[in-house]
């Protein structure tokens, strides 16, 4: 690696560090600003002054808002994500089953839908203007503009509810199991996912591949009589590749925080339902702790999506020496 | 409407039974003559389900409203699942049974020592072990009025029995309590008779969470599931089933689909637009019990424009109660009369029924200067049909001239440093007597008097019936009292809406409740597979 390089990354480092301060900032006093507090979330409408001010007191939230902020941050420092104000645990412990299964989850869709919207941005793209590529096209356009919970509720309805009973409805899972322990739940979540991501991954990848099989070095490489396979995935693909690496990237970090939606339809246990959950109760610690989470998905997956970028152009990859 | 056994009703046998096991328990003089029933007979009131149940199985039950704060203290209860699994746990000295008869459960008797019911000895029933093996004492007993009254870390119970004198109340002997009031209180079998208030062991720790109920814990994951094991030495015969799961879900749909999919054999709160979809299906059965529960708006007395009587008598006025249930309940409820504690035998049955008056109301609001009138109606989804309602009173309202504007915050925000203190907002409460409820909401020092109701009268009237033994003259002071909160309360009651639940057709023993809350009082050790 170049020192241009590492100069590079380190700076991108930087400024997704001061990214994530900004958001904890951003966060910690929007979530200040929600009305009512923990205690008042957990006794509801049993919330009597004598039962709210002691449990206000158990729960640390007599304590002013900047007080609050600085402890939270100096825990940072110590490795210390705080402590869960509904649960009284360490936010650590609540996110980790939970994280795990969102990781899970959005890995598993990303490994299944980048190879193949790259296969059928190809497919589309050789098969230009004919019947497979219309009809995958009008497809692929059709799916792309439906909100991500009406692919999740429609999937409920064909495979769980309605039609067949294949799979689970609703993602259930007994404590100290993990999503993978029970594959049958993360299906429909992750199905919804990849149908949602497909459609753009595999539309950029045809638009770039179009380009470059019309390029002259493809002609070229055909008139030199190369087979046309060795013409596709050795000279066309890995030059058309770097516009769909860098939707796939941004699909990915997408996928980091479109996963709420998804996990609150099956009601999959991982951060998504966690979060949603955590601002009914005013959580703000785990809040807190899952909005940066996020964050640093965007950052690190931006980041890696620039590096795999450089490395698969010439030009730029080069530029250093 | 579903087939007849599932509508609600008491059947003849059911009425018989009750009566024999203390049907005269009902809060009127009941409480009294209850007392000397023998305890045997008692406990056979539980109906038998219909059918034959197969031994053994392991039941799984969906529950919207708990989360990361799901808690399984026996003294601290807020959402669904927190209560479900308080019912299976734990009990009370005596329980609304589901034909709303009061029922002793750890209690043989509840007594008032003297002529006034200030003083109470309280028996215990005999033979009576707790999960791990212990006896119930009078000092178990003592220990939990204490922890659920503590001030320092009140229960959710501390609303309805602070009253209780903890200095004065003392233990009799090994099976006997005297249980001193802070005044007198016929009310009190009813008050302490809660599920959030069950009996512990001394040295009780929710680490450990042991009780007296048909199953005894296994695990506990808040926000997701609890699984619970039969008690094979419950006293009042052990359950069917083997084990009961209940499964926290986030939302309404999940539950529903889940119940779809054959993921869970029973949910509580079944959506109102779900109903029909459920009785199309061979595979499952709707419950619907018609019980005492009401939604309803609440207009602070002591704030303009509802200080003034008229603007509430035109507010109730504006209320179309029908199409309100109709529209609100698809159907599912009956029409109220500004009262609650229908099911109290004291129900003053003979006010006329409020009806829909546009014009009458159109005068009242003139004659208090409050023609043209606008008003905020703060609303939240904190109950099934609750933000439906106010959409519903807006649009009647503007057939009055008054413009109600919606101001919708989320639940939390709803019960937030605002909650018990909105103009005028909405509530749900559930099936409770006459008494015990005006003491959670209609006395100056009530815990919850969201209409800042304080009548002087009224109150002279119900601390009178509460220190009055003889039935009839205190249904007579209640019917006076009720009479006064028809004139010029600060609720609007519209109606009594049904208890909607759902089970798989493979699961048998639930029933229509009167009591109202789910799935007949959470009654998973009553239910069990069919063969």
């Amino acid at each position: 690696m170049s020192s241009r390089t590492a100069k590079f990354i380190a700076k991108r480092l930087a400024l997704g560090l001061l990214t994530l301060f900004l958001v904890s900032v951003v966060v910690f006093f929007a979530t200040q600003a929600l009305p009512a507090n923990a205690a008042q979330a957990i006794l509801g409408k049993t919330a009597t002054p004598a039962a709210l001010k002691a449990l206000s007191a158990k729960l640390h939230l007599d304590e002013s808002v900047f007080s609050q902020y600085w402890h939270w941050l100096t825990g940072i420092f110590h490795g210390s994500l705080g402590t869960s104000a509904a649960t009284q645990q360490a936010v650590t412990h609540v996110l980790g089953s939970r994280l795990l299964n969102s990781a899970f989850l959005v890995l598993i869709s990303a490994v299944i839908a980048i190879p193949l919207s790259i296969g059928l941005g190809v497919l589309m793209a050789m098969k230009r203007d004919k019947t497979a590529d219309h009809t995958l096209s009008t497809s692929t356009l059709l799916v792309a503009s439906l909100p991500e919970f009406v692919i999740a509720i429609a999937l409920v309805l064909i495979l769980s509810t309605s039609v067949f009973h294949v799979f689970p409805a609703v993602s259930l899972l007994g404590p100290g199991q993990h999503a993978w322990n029970k594959p049958s739940i993360v299906v429909l979540p992750a199905l919804t996912l990849i149908l949602a991501v497909t459609p753009y991954i595999s539309r950029i990848m045809r638009g770039s591949m179009i380009e470059v099989l019309e390029s002259d070095y493809v002609t070229m490489a055909r008139l030199k009589g190369l087979s046309e396979r060795a013409v596709i995935w050795r000279h066309a693909v890995p030059n058309a590749i770097v516009p769909a690496i860098q939707v796939s990237a941004l699909q990915l970090a997408w996928m980091a925080g479109g996963v709420i939606v998804v996990e609150f339809v099956f009601d999959y246990p991982g951060t998504g339902t966690l979060l949603i959950n955590s601002v009914t109760e005013r959580d703000v610690p785990v809040v807190q702790a899952i909005a940066l989470i996020i964050a640093a998905v965007y950052v690190v997956v931006n980041l890696l999506a620039d590096l795999s970028t450089i490395m698969l152009t010439p030009r730029l990859r080069t530029a250093a020496r | 409407m579903t087939d007849p056994s599932h509508e609600e009703g008491i059947t003849r046998r059911q009425a018989l039974r009750g009566a024999a096991a203390g049907g005269a328990l009902l809060v009127g003089g009941g409480v009294l003559s209850a007392c000397g029933v023998n305890p045997s007979v008692i406990a056979q009131s539980s109906p038998e389900p219909k059918g034959p149940i197969k031994p053994g199985g392991s039941l799984t039950v969906g529950s919207t409203g708990g989360g990361a704060q799901d808690s399984i203290d026996a003294h601290f209860a807020t959402s669904d699942p927190d209560i479900s699994r308080l019912n299976q746990l734990y009990e009370p000295l005596a329980v609304r049974d589901p034909d709303f008869n009061l029922q002793m459960l750890l209690a043989e008797s509840m007594t008032p020592e003297g002529k006034k019911p200030d003083v109470w000895i309280v028996r215990l029933r005999p033979g009576v072990t707790f999960h791990n093996g212990k006896p119930v004492t009078a000092d178990d007993v003592i220990f939990s009025l204490n922890r659920i009254i503590n001030p320092k870390n009140p229960g959710t119970g501390a609303a309805s029995i602070g009253y209780i004198d903890l200095k004065h109340t003392k233990k009799l002997d090994p099976r006997t309590v005297k249980v001193v009031l802070q005044y007198p209180n016929v009310g009190f079998p009813d008050d302490v008779g809660q599920y959030f208030n069950g009996i512990v062991p001394v040295g009780y720790d929710p680490k450990n969470p042991v009780g007296t109920g048909p199953f005894k814990y296994q695990s506990f994951a808040p926000g997701q599931q609890s699984v619970f094991v039969r008690n094979a030495e419950y006293w009042n015969g052990p359950s069917h089933v083997d084990q009961v799961t209940i499964i926290d879900f986030v939302d309404d749909t999940a539950k529903v689909n889940a119940l779809l999919s054959g993921q869970v054999h029973a949910i509580t709160n079944l959506p109102a637009a779900q109903l029909a979809q459920v009785k199309g299906l061979p595979s499952l059965r709707a419950l619907i019990s018609k019980g005492g529960a009401w939604l309803p708006f609440t207009m602070r007395v002591d704030q303009a424009p509802f200080n003034d009587v008229r603007v509430r008598q035109a507010f109730r006025l504006i209320v179309n109660r029908q199409q309100m249930i109709d529209q609100v309940l698809l159907g599912q409820g009956r029409v109220a009369n500004d009262l609650y504690a229908p099911l109290d035998p004291a129900y003053n049955a003979a006010l006329p029924q409020r009806l829909h008056d546009l014009e009458q109301a159109k005068f009242l609001l003139k004659q208090a200067g409050h023609s043209g009138l606008t008003v905020k109606l703060v609303t939240a989804p904190i109950s099934e049909g609750i933000v439906e309602a106010a959409q519903v009173f807006a649009s009647q309202a503007a057939g009055a001239g008054v413009t109600v504007n919606l101001d919708k915050t989320d639940t939390t925000t709803f019960f937030g440093p605002n909650y018990l203190k909105w103009t005028f907002a909405q509530d749900f409460w559930f099936t409770r007597n006459y008494i015990p409820q005006v003491e959670q909401g209609s006395l100056p020092n009530s815990p919850f008097n969201e209409t800042h109701w304080a009548d002087p009268t009224f109150e002279k009237l119900i601390r009178q019936a509460q220190g009055e033994l003889d039935a009839s003259k205190r249904t007579e002071l209640l019917h006076a009292a009720q009479a006064i909160e028809y004139e010029r309360g600060g609720y609007i009651v519209w109606a009594f809406s049904n208890q909607l639940d759902a089970y798989s057709s493979q699961v048998t023993g639930f029933r229509p409740a009167r009591s109202g809350l789910p799935l007949t009082n959470y009654g998973f050790g009553r239910a069990g597979f069919v063969v």
